[in-house]
C-alpha cells in the first residue's frame, strides 16, 4: 500500500515507446535521486498468442525486450504508455521533467501529479502475497503473473 | 425517380470523404500495388493457388426451386460457385486513418454485392463468398480507403483503435502483423490477418504522410484534425434526425 505522503507523478508521452526510449528515459529516472518506485503501464505484449484462432503460437515481437536500467535487467512485457512514479518528495519532479525533456526530443509528454499507483490489496493480491505482504510491493507486479519487481540497487 | 442520393451532410473535408467513398460513382484512387496472392496470403484463408473450397454444389448443379426472386436476382461468381463465406477485418486508427468502422460497412453495402459487414467500435468485419471476398477486399486494400500504418488487417486480436499510435508511427498491434522496414520506408506483413507466421514478407506500401492522412480522413478529430463540432451542418442534421426520431420514432412528421 502506498503512502499518502509520498507524491506520484505520472509521465504521459504523446507515442508508446520503443525500448530504447523506454531504456533512456528510466536510466535518467533513476540517475534522479529521490525515486522511490517506478510502474511501466501500457498494452500487454504476451509471449504466446492468448486467443482467437492462433491462440498458443509463439508471438514474437520487437517491442518486447530485456533493457537494462541500473545495472539491472528489466523484462518489458507492455509496450509503455505511461510511466508511473512515485518520489520522496515534490522536490523531485524538476529533476523527472528533465529527464523526460532529455530523453524525449521526437515527441511532446505531460507529466501529471496525482495517485496512480494501488492503494489497497485486492483480492488476487491477498492470494498471492498473503496477509502479512509488503506493502511497497503491492501493485509493483502483476498478481497472477511469476514475476516480481525488478529492485534496482546504488542509486541512494 | 430523380432522385440523387446524398449520402451525407456536412460541410468539412472529413464530410466531403465520406461522401466520395461512399458513393459509388466515384472511382477510388488507387496508391498502392498489393497482388491477388498478397491478399490471399494476408487473409490467411486458403493457400495462394489452390482451389476454392465449396459449401454446396454450384448453383448451375443443383435444382433451384421456382423462385421469382431467384430468377430476378443475378448469384455474384462467388454464390454461383458454391464458395465459403469468408472474411476480412480491419483495424482504423482514430490518428486520422482513411476508413472507420460505420463508413467501412456503409461504403461496402453501397458499393459490392452480396456482402454482410458488421460494425463494432474499433474494428469492422465484411463477409461474403470467398472469390467475391478477395476482388473487395483488394479494392478495399489497395486504394485511398486504407493506409499501411494506420489501418490493420486483423482478424482477432484487434486492439489499437484508440490508442497512441508507436514512435514510428504504426498503430498498436499486440500481434505485430505488420512492421515498418525504416530503410525502404515500406510497411511488410509479417503474419497473416490472425497471427499466425507467413512464409515471406507481403509488402504493404508505405505509411503515408500526416498531410494525406489528414486530407483523406474520414474520422473528425479535435486534436490536429477537424473537430465534429465545427462542422455546423453536421451537427444540425444529426441534432435534427434525432429530435425526429425523439418525436415521432420511424414515421418522423415535421
Amino acid at each position: 500500500m502506498t503512502d499518502a505522503r509520498y507524491p506520484q507523478v505520472r509521465i504521459v508521452p504523446e507515442r508508446f515507446l520503443n525500448p530504447d526510449t523506454t531504456e533512456r528515459l528510466l536510466n535518467l529516472i533513476v540517475a534522479v535521486k529521490g525515486v522511490r518506485r517506478v510502474l511501466l503501464n501500457g498494452p500487454r505484449l504476451p509471449a504466446t498468442v492468448p486467443y482467437g484462432p492462433a491462440r498458443g503460437a509463439m508471438n514474437p515481437h520487437t517491442m518486447r525486450r530485456t533493457i537494462r536500467v541500473g545495472g539491472e535487467d528489466v523484462d518489458l512485457q507492455v509496450h509503455v504508455g505511461y510511466v508511473l512514479l512515485e518520489l520522496e518528495s515534490s522536490d523531485v519532479i524538476p529533476g523527472i521533467r528533465a529527464a523526460c525533456d532529455e530523453a524525449f526530443t521526437e515527441f511532446g509528454y505531460s507529466v501529471k501529479e496525482g495517485r496512480f499507483m494501488k492503494t489497497e490489496a485486492t483480492l488476487a493480491d491477498y492470494a498471492k502475497y498473503g496477509p502479512d505482504a509488503d506493502k511497497s510491493m503491492i501493485g509493483m507486479a502483476d498478481p497472477r503473473s511469476r514475476s516480481g519487481p525488478v529492485i534496482i540497487q546504488g542509486c541512494k | 425517380m430523380a432522385y440523387k442520393a446524398q449520402y451525407g451532410p456536412g460541410s468539412s473535408i472529413v464530410a466531403e470523404n465520406r461522401r466520395k467513398y461512399m458513393n459509388p460513382g466515384y472511382k477510388l484512387e488507387k496508391i498502392r500495388d498489393m497482388s491477388d496472392e498478397d491478399i490471399v496470403l494476408i487473409m490467411g484463408h486458403r493457400a495462394p493457388g489452390a482451389a476454392y473450397p465449396t459449401a454446396h454444389p454450384p448453383l448451375a448443379e443443383q435444382q433451384e426451386p421456382a423462385c421469382s426472386i431467384r430468377k430476378l436476382v443475378v448469384p455474384t461468381d462467388g454464390a454461383k460457385a458454391g464458395d465459403r463465406i469468408r472474411y476480412i477485418q480491419f483495424a482504423d486508427s482514430m490518428f486520422f486513418a482513411p476508413s472507420q468502422p460505420y463508413l467501412r460497412s456503409y461504403l461496402e453495402s453501397y458499393r459490392y454485392r452480396g456482402v454482410d459487414p458488421g460494425t463494432l467500435s474499433g474494428r469492422q468485419i465484411v463477409e461474403c463468398r470467398e472469390r467475391d471476398l478477395e476482388k473487395y477486399a483488394k479494392e478495399l486494400v489497395n486504394t485511398e480507403l486504407f493506409d499501411s500504418a494506420r489501418c490493420g488487417i486483423r482478424g482477432a486480436t484487434v486492439h489499437g483503435h484508440s490508442l497512441r499510435l508507436a514512435e514510428d508511427g504504426m498503430m498498436f498491434d499486440m500481434l505485430q502483423r505488420c512492421i515498418l522496414d525504416k530503410k525502404a520506408n515500406m510497411v511488410k506483413y509479417v503474419k497473416n490477418q490472425i497471427g499466425e507466421p507467413l512464409d515471406k514478407e507481403v509488402k504493404a506500401g508505405k505509411p503515408m504522410d500526416d498531410k494525406w492522412l489528414k486530407a483523406h480522413t474520414t474520422i473528425f478529430h479535435s486534436l490536429g484534425g477537424v473537430a465534429y463540432r465545427d462542422d455546423q451542418e453536421y451537427i444540425d442534421y444529426v441534432q435534427r434526425i434525432h429530435s425526429l426520431r425523439t418525436k415521432y420514432g420511424f414515421m418522423p412528421v415535421e
